[in-house]
């Protein structure tokens, strides 16, 4: 009888260790018997072995923390079995109540058998992953049990998962549970391995499943070939459409920046004909503002650095607007009649913006903190993970293209703008002081490119070099949007966007550029006042 | 219209060109030889002022302003390096750098023939006039141009930069071109070579000078006048304007080219960094120094602001970009025609200066 149980108790641990060890610790642990199995023959050792295995999976705390030493105390032989039961030597306590006491009568150390030594090793393993105080002792449990993956009892891994505090450790402890799965003796167990994977579809699961077509049971088992297969294809599904909406997201993302680059450029342009060239040392100000910003924070309120980047957003804006103005009221009021002359002055200020900003502050890219609001993200299908400093661009572009629209439509600054847009004499006729129109207009595209540099620097590097980088795609996205108009602004930085993250990963992203100006040329073939233009006639 | 008389600033100046590269040619080998620096740097002048003569016919006097003629220059430069590659290869075993670093055996293909110095020319000169061909037909048949020419052209040589930096683009990515021994079967570097190159720069300047003189001189350089201060008037009036300024664009493109073929052999070196919008900007900035629609001043404007920087380079380079932008907004507001303003206070007299020293009108955007 006792042989038959701890026969069929092998066999299921062996097998994955389906129902019975999970049972066995339900109820409740009869300690006594298990210290007499302990010091009993090879079969009742095996039996004691199992009952410890299923203690580290179901067992309360208190019993776990009585078998946590017994079965490390019997590979070590240093539990000393007497006639009043057993000693754990290296204590000096007794093994059942864990009080001190002598040695009674002659004491005899139980001998592992070969096969024994091997369950024991799992079941100290298995107890050390549950209870152990340290992370290091459990990471070491952990590569124990990564040893023989077989063996490891289905739902151990799952629960240790669960209840892990370490946040790399718990990773690890996931990975081997799958493994261990995949790895079962009994099909059935693989093949709701296989599911739990597969309703997680990442690249590692993929490599993961794809190793089990070398498996011997693919040939020789259908139900688990067509399993594999199942769940390789609603990976390589998941993986397909994480990549589209990682694409997507990224366009999305690099498009909220153009269009926060472009929006305050189109002003101007539609306002006086006047391309900025400053615009991009103006982004990248407003990138040095934010860090200041922070630096300040740092210096006067600690408490409140985590919200530098919203703290900064009046700051950016009015410097960056501020500077604008005086460009305007210093130099760009006296080029109006001579558009390509601007073209060269604006060129001046931003060679001028960039060198100071290098001497001042140096090359060397600028350290930001990363506020929790901007830091990880959800990771949702495949390799995508939705992440949080991309969705503060977009947030932000959103708001600022609500915000711009509404002052664009809805004031009367902005009514002053559209009418200046459209017809500068007429709107002079009528009143409207369109000096002082251009000057405010210069200054909100100004204080928008200081928005701009403040919402990509928690993606992009901060250098005085930055502007850059976005000037030129910022330009394209005028030219195709059209001059001076929101609607243009916000379809062309989208298309660009998309139209370049798309073609990246295809081709690189010089092809992307290179694809991206031909189109553009071309489109300008069909529509050369990009594609909002404003009705009238054509000069 | 006046005719050039000797005593005009371009026969002045055209004269004193020709005088320095006869001294130098004829002191070449004597004790009283310039140094090679100097030689050097008086070579590399005269292939700025050439490519500032090239953007001064299409600003100056066509009203198009082009953010990328570096774009072109950039053009002659590889060619010109191609050829010096392969002809110092034929000549002398040299394996080029770059294909070592590639990890190519042989030359590819469309290097075939770049050994012979009149096909690479020729090579060139096609190259040139169908890309800016190309480019100039589609813009100007679609009537982009004034300040949305201007940022498409810097577009156009931002993202050539963009393609060259590329190693796999395979003209020596990054690093460039160098490491050229043999011109026209002559080694290289020696005093002997770089005076003939500063000479040959100083005489090809000459040349596009009087050439331009004599283009903008004629009743096809009244055309350009015309389309400059109002296209859609000679459009109604039935002149082709399109034709007319895709012609000067390709003109404008291959003097630039040939601007680039001087100037490369002369640094030794051609890489990405030609393309950087930045140099093309700079060349609008020496064209508007100097002066807009004088070929006198975008020449003027080239040595001069690049002998500054040549100067400064060594002196205190971190100040430079301070001074050229200041240099920028002081002509940009005080003198709108650069130096030829200075003409009202009767320093100098350009030709045809009462019809110039009125504000020049721009094309409208």
């Amino acid at each position: 009888m006792k042989l038959a149980r701890f026969a069929l108790l092998l066999a299921g641990l062996l097998a994955g260790g389906p129902f019975l060890a999970p049972a066995a610790g339900a109820q409740a642990l009869d300690r006594a018997g298990l210290i007499g199995n302990l010091c009993g023959n090879a079969g009742a050792m095996g039996e004691a072995a199992s009952v410890l295995t299923g203690l580290a999976m179901s067992g309360d705390d208190a019993d776990r923390a009585f078998a946590a030493p017994l079965a490390r105390a019997v590979i070590d032989r240093k539990l000393a079995c007497d006639d009043a039961g057993a000693v754990l030597t290296e204590s000096g306590l007794d093994a059942v109540t864990r009080t001190p006491r002598a040695a009674a009568g002659e004491a005899r150390t139980p001998v592992l058998s070969l096969k024994n030594r091997a369950v024991y090793e799992l079941a100290d393993a298995a107890l050390a992953l549950r209870a152990a105080p340290t992370v290091t002792q459990r990471a070491a449990a952990l590569k124990t049990l990564e040893r023989r993956p077989a063996l490891i009892p289905e739902g151990l891994l799952d629960i240790a998962a669960e209840a892990e505090t370490d946040a790399g450790l718990k990773v690890e402890i996931e990975t081997l549970a799958q493994t261990a799965a995949l790895n079962a003796a009994d099909p059935a167990a693989r093949i709701r391995a296989l599911a739990r994977i597969a309703d997680n579809p990442s690249r590692r699961a993929l490599t993961q499943i794809s190793a089990l077509t070398a498996d011997p049971a693919y040939v020789a088992n259908p139900d688990f070939r067509a399993a594999v297969d199942s769940a390789t294809a609603r990976v390589e599904r998941g993986i397909a459409l994480g990549d589209v909406l990682a694409t997507l997201y990224n366009g999305l993302s690099f498009a909220s920046i153009l269009f926060m680059a472009a929006i305050g450029l189109a002003i101007i342009f539609g306002l006086m004909g006047v391309i900025n060239l400053a615009q991009g040392e103006l982004i990248m100000i407003g990138a040095y503002v934010t860090w200041l910003v922070q630096q300040g924070l740092r210096i006067v309120a600690p408490s409140l650095l985590d919200w530098y980047l919203v703290l900064a957003i009046p700051v950016a804006f009015l410097v960056t607007a501020a500077i604008g103005i005086a460009l305007e009221a210093s130099l760009l009021r006296h080029l109006y009649k001579r558009p390509l002359m601007s073209l060269l002055a604006t060129w001046a200020v931003s060679l001028f913006l960039m060198n100071l900003v290098r001497v001042v502050f140096g090359t060397q890219n600028l350290q930001f903190e990363t506020p929790f609001y901007v830091t990880g993200g959800v990771p949702v299908i495949g390799d995508f993970i939705f992440t949080w400093n991309r969705m503060f661009a977009i947030v932000f572009a959103v708001v600022t293209l609500a915000l711009t629209w509404g002052l664009v439509r809805r004031t009367p600054f902005g009514l002053n703008i559209r009418a200046v847009t459209q017809n500068r004499e007429m709107a002079a006729c009528i009143g409207i002081p369109t000096r002082r129109v251009d000057m405010m207009a210069f200054g909100l595209g100004s204080g928008l490119a200081g928005l701009a540099g403040l919402a990509l620097s928690p993606i992009y590097s901060v250098n005085p070099q930055m502007g850059q980088n976005f000037i030129i795609d910022a330009f394209m996205v005028v030219v195709l949007g059209g001059v001076g108009t929101i609607a243009g602004t916000v379809v062309a930085a989208l298309g660009i966007g998309q139209i370049n993250v798309l073609i990246e990963p295809l081709w690189g992203a010089v092809a992307a550029k290179v694809i991206v100006l031909l189109m553009i040329i071309a489109f300008l073939q069909w529509r050369p006042e990009g594609l909002f233009a404003v009705k009238g006639r054509r000069k | 219209m006046s005719r050039i008389g000797p005593t005009s600033p371009i026969a002045l100046l055209i004269g004193l060109i020709v005088l320095v590269a006869a001294v130098m040619a004829g002191l070449s080998g004597t004790e009283l030889a310039l140094s090679r620096y100097l030689a050097n740097a008086i070579g590399q002048l005269a292939a700025f002022a050439v490519l500032a003569i090239s953007l001064d016919l299409i600003w100056g006097y066509l009203g198009i302003l082009s953010l990328g003629h570096g774009l072109f220059f950039a053009l002659g430069g590889y060619f010109i390096a191609m050829y010096l590659l392969k002809h110092s290869f034929e000549t002398t075993g040299t394996v080029p750098d770059f294909l070592q670093f590639m990890g190519w055996k042989d030359f590819p293909f469309y290097w075939a023939g770049f050994e012979f110095f009149p096909y690479a020319l020729i090579a060139a000169v096609v190259a040139t006039t169908l890309i800016a061909g190309v480019f100039g037909y589609v813009s100007f048949r679609s009537r982009v141009g004034g300040v949305y020419f201007a940022i498409i052209t810097q577009a156009l040589v931002y993202v050539a930069m963009l393609l060259m930096f590329r190693n796999d683009t395979g003209f020596g990515g990054n690093n460039g071109m160098t490491g050229f021994t043999v011109l026209l079967g002559w080694p290289m570097g020696t005093s002997g070579m770089i005076t003939a190159l500063a000479v040959a720069s100083l005489l090809v300047l000459a040349l596009v000078l009087a050439g331009c003189r004599w283009l903008v001189g004629s009743r096809f350089g009244a055309l350009m006048l015309a389309t400059r201060d109002d296209e859609t008037r000679l459009r109604t009036m039935g002149y082709e304007t399109v034709r007319l300024k895709l012609i000067v664009w390709c003109l404008s493109a291959v003097i630039a080219m040939l601007a680039g073929m001087l100037y490369v052999p002369q640094v030794g070196i051609i890489n990405p960094r030609v393309l950087s919008p930045e140099l093309s900007l700079e060349i609008a900035v020496w064209v508007a120094i100097g002066g807009r629609g004088h070929l006198v001043g975008a020449v003027v404007g080239a040595l001069l602001v690049n002998a500054v920087k040549f100067w400064l380079s060594f002196a205190a380079p971190d100040i430079w970009p301070f001074i050229l932008s200041g240099l920028i907004v002081l002509v940009v507001l005080v003198f709108p025609n650069g130096l030829m303003d200075l003409a009202k206070f009767k320093l100098v007299r350009p030709m045809g200066a009462k019809r110039i020293a009125a504000d020049i009108g721009e094309a409208r955007p």
